[in-house]
């Protein structure tokens, strides 16, 4: 019998096709008839759109729909999450109260995309402008001018998380030593290398087809039927290839409603490409943060209380997922360790700056940063070693399952392994490879988290305020000859689905790689899933519920068989694409058990005829995956530029399903950490003008920035979900950025207080080493 | 407005269009030539997801006029290897090593590796130079680092 595919390093199988060029992205899809669109946004941060006129452009040429015209046909999008004293549950998808740069005022609609912008240089605009609230400082003083009056202040949301105030009180009160510190994040964007777009295609009976470039078909069919007053089955959304995700492209956005409504006003198919420079000024943004943090501690080390104060710059308004990321942040910050209590208190404040949403991390990945940041200050204070102070304090590998003082329950893992083996892994690095005597500085940083991944079950979702389920659902389906199609609710867009799924399905089934097809992204074929891929759901919730659906099929299989070669079913082996008495030879092809199955003439007694089996799986608890990062950088003091040398991940995703694509997902993570902790950042003028609208001024990093990285998987299969795994697609970034702020900050230790700011550009670490200058 | 006809050997066939002079050569290659695997990524030169091979070397097709190319032999990563074909060394190495995650970016990548591959320029060079030109954000550059030396491994290169 053949070894179980789980586990196994299979090369992906849909690679060829992506690397002849032969992939189907959505502007890769044509149509006879195809129009093309340009959006109009509004060019000044904040203001009033007094006068549209559009009367310059040739009807002929293009057609255009001003914010009237688009408001009577557009109505609002959802709020999806609902916290602490918020009072927004939905926003319009047109508002003449414009509040960013880059906001959606109209869209022309062309020939070409090249004719579109023609027309839409002739528009004229005319928006009077009110006082830009361009930072948190402008935004909470007393008299800001108000973006969103109807709210009392430009404070959108206040909430709480973990213990009482009095409880956190008392518990710093009596503890011996505190510290203090205050770190201010950078805004970041996702940055996916294909921009978002839509392909609207009106259909006869007045149905559309949508074809777009997103993480969720569903929850961008859902988008457009708030927005547009369709029916469900009347909108099909269709996601070919897509070129990264990273949480941005979660959502239908108000520019691509734009284009739904022009091209059903026009009964004809219309494109729209976001270029991109409004990927980097309108597609939704993360962090922008500052963080007042208190931890509470012990002479000998023993953590006691941790207590941030958050206040995040969220922009405009509040999207899909409102202040999500910001609680967990807050949610996620006891991270692997004991504490007698943990506070969070966080404030989302708008801007007229773009809106933040969902990134890789969700506010987990700053959560890790600032606590292991706060807990190398503190061994710096009582000159402990870090990693002695963190393995005093961790959850022991015998204390599961750990409810933490935010009432996230743990559920299984080795923490202290993770951090113990990093150190041996760099150290042993370091030994064997020494740095060279070249004048630069260096140090070794750490990170341990533990990750919220596969948020579930629904009904938690609900307690917690978030109005979408936490289920997924799948198909599996076998076929007259034996082979396999899988039909799920999460859709890839790079993590390798088609691969992972396939090796989980063909373990199940006694199959083969080949005889297995992954049907996703299409609403009229895939099952509901208000996530599609996202919040490292796919495999830890998608992928259980595909091994209970590939178990229930396996389970029908054994009966036919055994019917057919009158053996008890439980005594029937399904591999190698037979079923096989068990210690026998005997056996039957499974291409002939499924014809049978199909015909559905001599079904076993009480089995109904065919082969499909659906499940919808709702997890027990969300899986919590953790890993330590340890990695040393060398810091030129003369330039202040920061080379990351060395990288280890030590991860527990629980079941490993393929130790390639884990360790893929791991890389650019890091990648996008290293990134945010060294480079990059969005940055506006004081008049909320966006700076960084090119990737010549946002700098993502090349590959001269990301040194080679060693993970190694420790496989403690999950406790709760089928197959045993963990989600873990964020975990990577979750545990890079906090891992190479602290190894800066070990490198100088002269003013390791004082690294309390990302990113830590050249320009930031040279004025952090030369204050006299600044 | 300003049309003309432009004439590429392109992927081993002339090809003439009648374009406006204004038109990108990656937007030709893509809607008017069918290229769709020349991908852009941001029209500004930085990303790289575009590049082609034009008259033997790595080129970013956003940042060029279609009347530029007017005369040139371009190769997109469709030719890279025969349709149902054995993959090129580089394509077949980035797969083995898991070089690729959405793929967005890699049609560019592979483009830069192939030139730099003919050009006979070292397995260093190409990762520390040549895959610097492109960005991906999927990846980590890890394995596609690791795509280069297996690729190179072929043409006696060790790192």
């Amino acid at each position: 019998m053949t070894a179980p595919l789980v586990g196994q390093r299979i090369p992906r199988v849909n690679d060829a096709r992506l690397l002849r060029g032969a992939g189907r992205y959505v502007d890769d899809i044509e149509i006879p008839g195809l129009l093309h669109a340009a959006i109009l946004r509004s060019p000044i941060a904040h203001g009033i759109v007094r006068n549209f006129d559009a009367s310059e452009v040739d009807a002929d040429l293009a057609t255009v729909f001003g914010p009237d015209e688009l408001a009577t046909r557009l109505g609002d999008v959802d709020v999806l999450w609902i916290l602490g004293d918020q009072t927004t549950h939905h926003t319009p998808v047109i508002d003449k109260h414009v509040r960013f740069v880059g906001q959606p005022i109209g869209v022309v609609v062309a020939a070409s995309r090249y004719a579109a912008e023609d027309a839409a240089e002739l528009v004229r605009i005319d928006i009077e402008p009110l006082p830009p609230v361009t930072d948190l400082d402008v935004a909470l003083a007393v008299g800001a001018a108000l973006l969103h009056p109807e709210r009392g202040s430009n404070v959108l949301v206040n909430l709480e998380s973990g213990d009482t105030a009095s409880h956190t009180d008392a518990v710093f009160a009596r503890a011996p030593r505190t510290l203090r510190t205050s770190i201010t994040i950078g805004r970041v964007a996702g940055l996916a290398m294909e921009t978002r777009g839509i392909i609207v295609d009106p259909q006869p009976d007045g149905a559309i087809v949508v074809h777009t470039s997103t993480q969720s078909a569903h929850a961008v069919r859902d988008g457009i039927v708030e927005a547009t007053g369709l029916a469900q089955h009347r909108v099909r959304v269709i996601t070919p290839h897509v070129g990264g995700g990273f949480g941005l492209k979660d959502h239908a956005y108000e520019d691509e409603l734009c284009v739904v409504a022009a091209a059903i006003e026009l009964r004809k198919p219309v494109k729209w490409i976001e270029d991109r420079f409004e990927s980097l000024t309108v597609t939704t943004q993360a962090r922008d943060e500052r963080h007042d943090v208190e931890i509470a501690f012990t002479d000998d080390g023993a953590l006691l209380g941790l207590r941030v104060h958050s206040i995040r710059n969220t922009g405009a308004q509040l999207t899909v997922f409102g202040a999500g990321p910001l609680f967990a942040c807050l949610g996620t910050l006891p991270g692997p360790y004991k504490w007698e209590a943990v506070r969070g208190v966080g404030r989302l404040v708008c801007t007229n700056q773009a809106p933040l949403g969902a990134y890789r991390g969700f506010g987990q990945t700053q959560a890790a940063m600032l606590r292991e940041r706060a807990i190398d200050l503190v061994a710096r204070e009582l000159a402990i070693d870090p990693v002695e102070l963190r393995l005093r304090n961790m959850i022991g590998a015998d204390e599961f399952p750990f409810t933490s003082r935010t009432f996230l329950t743990y559920d299984n893992g080795d923490y202290a392994y993770s951090l113990r083996r990093s150190r041996e892994l760099i150290e042993a690095d370091i030994a064997a490879r020494p740095s060279p005597v070249d004048g630069r500085r260096r140090g070794v940083g750490y990170c341990t988290y533990v990750q919220l991944a596969g948020i579930g079950p629904s009904q938690v979702n609900h307690f917690i305020g978030l109005l979408i389920g936490g289920y997924e659902t799948s198909t599996v389906r076998m076929e007259r000859d034996g082979t396999v199609r899988v039909v799920v609710g999460v859709s890839p867009h790079g993590q390798g689905h088609e691969t992972t799924f396939a090796q989980l399905v063909a373990d199940r089934l006694g199959v083969a790689m080949d005889d297995i097809e992954l049907l996703y992204g299409d609403t009229d074929l895939a099952p509901y899933s208000a996530y599609g891929t996202a919040a490292s759901r796919s495999i830890a919730v998608g992928g259980g519920s595909a091994v209970l659906a590939s178990e229930q099929l396996a389970t029908k299989l054994r009966r036919v068989a055994g019917e057919m070669l009158e053996a008890n079913p439980e005594d029937i082996v399904l591999a190698d694409r037979k079923a096989t008495v068990a210690g026998t030879s005997v056996s039957v092809p499974l291409a002939d058990i499924a014809a049978r199955a199909l015909q559905g003439f001599a079904m076993p007694a009480g089995v109904d005829p065919g082969l499909t089996a659906t499940i919808c799986y709702d997890p027990k608890s969300a899986t919590f995956s953790y890993s330590t990062h340890a990695c040393e950088v060398a810091v030129d003091t003369d330039t202040g530029v920061v080379e990351v040398e060395r990288y280890v991940v030590v991860l527990d995703c629980g079941t490993v399903v393929n130790p390639t694509i884990v360790e893929g997902q791991v890389h650019g993570g890091v990648a996008q950490g290293i990134g945010a902790a060294l480079l990059e950042e969005i940055v506006y003028d004081s008049n909320g003008q966006p700076q960084t609208s090119t990737l010549l001024d946002y700098l993502a990093p090349l590959s001269a920035t990301i040194p080679d990285i060693t993970v190694e998987l420790m496989g403690i299969p999950s406790p709760y979900t089928p197959g045993g795994m963990k989600g873990m697609g964020e975990g990577g970034t979750n545990g890079a950025f906090g891992c190479v702020v602290n190894a800066i900050a070990a490198a100088l230790p002269e003013v390791a207080a004082s690294v309390d700011r990302t990113p830590l550009s050249p320009s930031r670490v040279w004025a952090l080493l030369h204050p006299e200058a600044t | 407005m300003n049309e003309r006809d432009v004439t590429i050997r392109l992927n081993g066939a002339a090809r003439t269009v009648y374009v406006e002079a204004r038109t990108l050569l990656s937007d030709v290659l893509r809607h008017e030539l069918g290229c769709t695997g020349v991908h852009v990524g941001c029209e500004q030169g930085a990303c790289g997801a575009c590049t082609v091979i034009w008259d033997g070397r790595a080129v970013r097709s956003c940042l060029a006029l279609a009347p530029q190319a007017d005369g040139a032999t371009i190769e997109t990563v469709e030719s890279v290897a025969v349709p149902g074909g054995e993959l090129h060394a580089v394509q077949q190495a980035m797969h083995e090593q898991h070089g690729l995650q959405c793929g967005f970016c890699t049609p560019g990548i592979v483009m830069s590796l192939v030139a730099a591959y003919r050009l006979g320029v070292s397995s260093e060079h190409a990762k520390a130079s040549v895959l610097n030109g492109h960005l991906c954000r999927c990846t980590g550059y890890v394995n596609i680092r690791a795509a280069i030396d297996l690729a190179w491994l072929a043409i006696g290169d060790t790192p």
